[in-house]
């Protein structure tokens, strides 16, 4: 049995997943529903719309859990920066709207940091209570009212319109996706991001400013978080405090299973996204597979619990 | 068991029109309600309706016992008449997931679809490409913003929410021999369901027996706080002849209080059914009644209004299905009719 498992134990199967995953489930969705207009290029961009949103979280969350770090509060977040942009345009322009935004995600963010980096509260407490105490103040923000977004300008750039006839959702993911790989990849701070993930010590000791990379990490979070609660606000043309909250799972499962460890020191940006849009063909495939609402649960999450388990497969030492 | 969500997502457009005060079941543009009943595609049109190959998608709000019984209800219709369901999601409460629902099962080009619009605001714009395809809707419960019937949607199909409240009242007089003291829990939270059937119980004790009082008047907005709620009101009205609570899940709450206090007088009245209140009923506790919708004809009538409108008849625009009192006698026949399941297990051994 051992020999046996001998060539299993020398593949490195995490490296590549989501590639082959991705292909494998887009080919078998392909061909069961050919005739069910799953390979429209409308129902195709429908995913990419659908997922733009998590897309976003994914990214910011690739970084945190990069460092170390974990973000729970994104959902949350979400809904907070949703409202405040939606607020602030029954008022004010659309760049008040779109600063209310984006700052309450970066504001949000940096308080989790800030409490992670010099207060040494791990992340995951932090920002669990986070996570209710935000969902708390979106709840009250409006009296659990959703609020119309009807400046058109914000919704055709944020969510609802098309810039070149390419639907604006697209475009935010190329430009997130492009922006995040290369910061993460190729830029400093990408390096200290997972100097400090893979070991703390050693990059505190290679001169590495430890909290300064936490507080980054888990603020560039909230801006993420905030910019997918702009694009939700946009896309949906109204803000409500349900928004993002259901995203929390679906979100990490797509960077989990896109290559990026939980344990830091290890991530991919393209991998976030193509995890995202895993998620987001699953939805899509299933359900137009005619499947009940429980079994496209049951066939969901079995598939993601195999992605994931050879994702995070113990790497040969 | 239908929990607090499935109010809140079938609250918020007729909160600006409900008439609170009102004596029927009215709908958000101040509709008469037509009787679900009258809604029915008659035996001579079933061979047109199977020859025109009619597909439907069911895009619901959630999962739950509630929603189960309308998705059979609207499946055995559309199964009668040749109509193929190519869809079926529950968006989780999820307003952008909603939206993403309805785009998905667009691409199988349903004509009908049968929704319970989570919010007003959100759902107008995420049903706004099915209307504009010229699909047939029709709504459960909610109305998105700035659709006008019959144009936009064939009908909105929801419970006779005035009927519930007055027999609830109906039912906890006739356990009280229409005398004595009574609590009474709502709602607190401007939802029109939930405030629609709270208020009639409250109208129907006011107007219609005039030997029972309200001596304690408790709003609970979290469910998981009924029980204090309930200890409070037994400690200021110790000899309370009743206390209806405005649905299963806090009545289970105030269940427990009364346990707590080895009371066993006091009677209990609610809204919905739960296994742990009807066995409560069945073995003779406090529990003498529970009403309940009629789930299953609720989505039957909603199957039926979508073909009609693809038949080119208007449909009546607020069709109700007629609410259910369910006692110990009944309690078979009552989970039959409202959720078209037989009873758990518990309870048909403890009937």
């Amino acid at each position: 049995m051992a020999r046996k498992l001998t060539w299993l134990k020398q593949v490195e199967p995490q490296r590549g997943i989501i590639y082959f995953g991705f292909l494998a489930i887009f080919c078998f969705f392909a061909i069961n529903l050919y005739d069910d207009g799953f390979l429209t290029t409308r129902n195709l961009t429908n995913i990419v719309l659908q997922t733009a949103p998590a897309t976003m979280m994914a990214i910011g969350l690739v970084f945190a859990l990069s460092a170390g770090e974990i973000d729970l509060s994104f959902g949350s977040i979400v809904a907070v920066s949703a409202l405040s942009a939606a607020v602030a345009m029954q008022h004010y322009p659309m760049i008040f709207g779109v600063f209310a935004g984006l700052g309450t995600g970066i504001a949000i963010g940096a308080f989790n940091g800030l409490l992670v980096a010099y207060l040494r509260l791990p992340s995951f407490l932090v920002t669990l209570a986070s996570l209710g105490l935000f969902a708390g103040i979106a709840r009250s923000m409006t009296d659990l009212r959703s609020i119309p977004v009807i400046n058109d300008n914000f919704t055709g750039f944020f969510g609802s319109g098309k810039i070149f006839s390419i639907p604006s959702l697209v475009l935010w993911t190329i430009a997130a996706v492009l922006i995040g790989h290369v910061v993460y990849r190729y830029s400093r701070f990408g390096a200290h991001v997972l100097a400090v993930g893979d070991n703390a010590q050693a990059a505190f000791v290679s001169g590495i400013k430890v909290p300064r990379i936490r507080l980054y990490v888990l603020t560039l979070c909230g801006a993420t978080a905030g910019l997918a609660g702009l694009l939700y606000a946009g896309r949906l043309q109204a803000a409500k405090y349900t928004l993002g909250e259901s995203d929390l799972m679906t979100v990490i499962a797509a960077v989990i299973v896109g290559g990026t460890a939980l344990n830091g020191g290890k991530g991919s940006i393209v991998g976030a996204l193509l995890g995202s849009l895993l998620m987001g063909m699953l939805n899509n495939g299933l359900i137009m597979m005619g499947l009940k609402v429980s079994d496209q649960m049951i066939v969901r999450g079995l598939i993601i619990l195999i992605a994931v388990a050879i994702s995070l497969r113990a790497p040969n030492r | 068991m239908i929990n607090l969500l499935k109010y809140l997502a079938l609250s918020v457009p007729f909160a600006l029109t409900a008439n609170l005060a009102s004596t029927e079941t009215i709908g958000p543009g101040g509709e008469s309600a037509t009787p679900s009943g009258l809604v029915v595609v008659s035996d001579d049109q079933v061979a047109t309706v199977q020859a025109a190959n009619y597909t439907a998608a069911l895009l619901w709000h959630d999962q739950s016992d509630f929603v189960n019984a309308v998705t059979s209800g609207a499946s055995d219709e559309f199964n009668r008449l040749g109509i193929e369901v190519v869809a079926i999601t529950s968006a989780g409460f999820d307003a952008a997931k909603q939206r993403s629902d309805i785009e998905t099962a667009l691409a199988k080009q349903p004509n009908i679809i049968l929704s319970l619009p989570l919010d007003p605001v959100t759902s107008a714009v995420a049903f706004e490409e099915a209307r504009a395809a010229g699909i047939s809707l029709t709504f459960l419960s909610n109305l998105p913003s700035g659709y006008e019937h019959p144009a936009d949607y064939s009908a909105i199909v929801t419970d006779d929410l005035f009927q519930m409240g007055k027999q609830a009242a109906d039912a906890l007089a006739a356990a009280m021999d229409n005398q004595g003291t009574v609590g009474w829990i709502f709602h607190d939270a401007a939802y029109y369901v939930t405030n629609q059937r709270d208020n009639a119980f409250k109208t129907t004790i006011e107007n219609d027996y005039p030997n029972i009082s309200i001596v304690s008047e408790q709003g609970i907005s979290d469910p998981a706080r009924a029980e204090e709620i309930a200890n409070a009101m037994l400690l200021k009205n110790p000899d309370i002849g009743g206390i209806y609570v405005t649905w299963a899940g806090p009545a289970e709450g105030v269940l427990a209080a009364l346990r707590a206090n080895d009371n066993t007088t006091t009677k209990i009245v609610t809204l919905d059914l739960s296994e742990p209140i009807a066995l409560d009923m069945i073995r003779g506790g406090n529990v003498v009644a529970i009403v309940a919708d009629e789930a299953y004809e609720l989505g039957r009538a909603m199957a039926a209004s979508a073909v009609l409108d693809l038949l080119g008849q208007t449909v009546p625009p607020f069709v109700v299905a007629p609410a259910l009192t369910v006692k110990t006698d009944n309690l078979i026949d009552g989970y039959r009719r409202s959720l078209n399941i037989d009873p758990p297990a518990s309870l048909l051994s403890a009937n």
